[in-house]
């Protein structure tokens, strides 16, 4: 999961190491995502979270489709 | 996972958050008042439940997500200090866990120019431009956690 400065780079990243694109986040949807996904993590009384509950973070964010499905 | 798992879990995420480092389990073994054996057998169910993540073949933390314990080009400052942190998400992660404001300096992983990212009262106020791209689909990221 890496930082690019744009589409072009994006395009010129996947293509030099011949990936196939996955998915793309602005920094903003990530931040938002970062806080959802770890904001407990340093709490006293954590627990580890059920699939269903990551699962739901993902849904509630709006990232749908076959390649955020956990399990 | 067990009471005592949990326990052992607590010590290495505080210790790794104070120090900026994870213990060792002879660390984690002395601060508990267990034995060796004991925290390194704690240490490879937490790496099996991905609740920590064991340079292979060791007892040595690589990663307790979303801090790292080697150098990587994520770096992140918040609460007055400093981490690595494993990836773009999980630099992030790190002052969401924290719930402070703070920064990351990384780069672009094309051109490999310097790229930041700050948030300030609990908002991403500079990179906002940029983009995260994430290559492994979401069932797949625990099967090579160091590529994902």
């Amino acid at each position: 999961m890496v930082y690019l400065r744009s589409e072009v780079h994006l395009a010129r990243w996947l293509e030099a190491n011949g990936w196939e694109p996955g998915a793309t986040l602005t920094a903003t949807k990530m931040w938002e995502l970062a806080q959802r996904w770890w904001s407990t993590r340093l709490e006293a009384d954590w627990r580890p979270r059920l699939t269903g509950a990551s699962q739901a973070i993902l849904d509630d964010l709006g990232l749908a489709g076959d390649f955020w499905q956990l399990a | 996972m067990d009471a005592f798992d949990l326990e052992v879990r607590r010590h290495v995420y505080l210790a790794f958050a104070s120090d900026g480092r994870p213990p060792s389990a002879g660390e984690t073994a002395t601060a508990l008042w267990r034995s060796l054996e004991e925290v390194e057998k704690a240490y490879r169910r937490l790496h099996d439940a991905h609740a920590l993540v064991l340079q292979p073949g060791t007892t040595t933390i690589w990663m307790a997500n979303p801090f790292s314990a080697v150098e990587t080009p994520h770096r992140v400052e918040c609460a007055g200090r400093r981490w690595y942190a494993n990836c773009a998400w999980d630099a992030l992660g790190i002052m969401a866990a924290f719930r402070r404001d703070g920064r990351v300096e990384s780069e672009c992983a094309d051109c490999r120019e310097p790229v930041s990212l700050d948030v300030a009262d609990g908002s991403l106020v500079a990179g906002r431009e940029l983009l995260v791209h994430i290559l492994v689909p979401a069932r797949r990221w625990w099967e090579d956690i160091g590529f994902t």
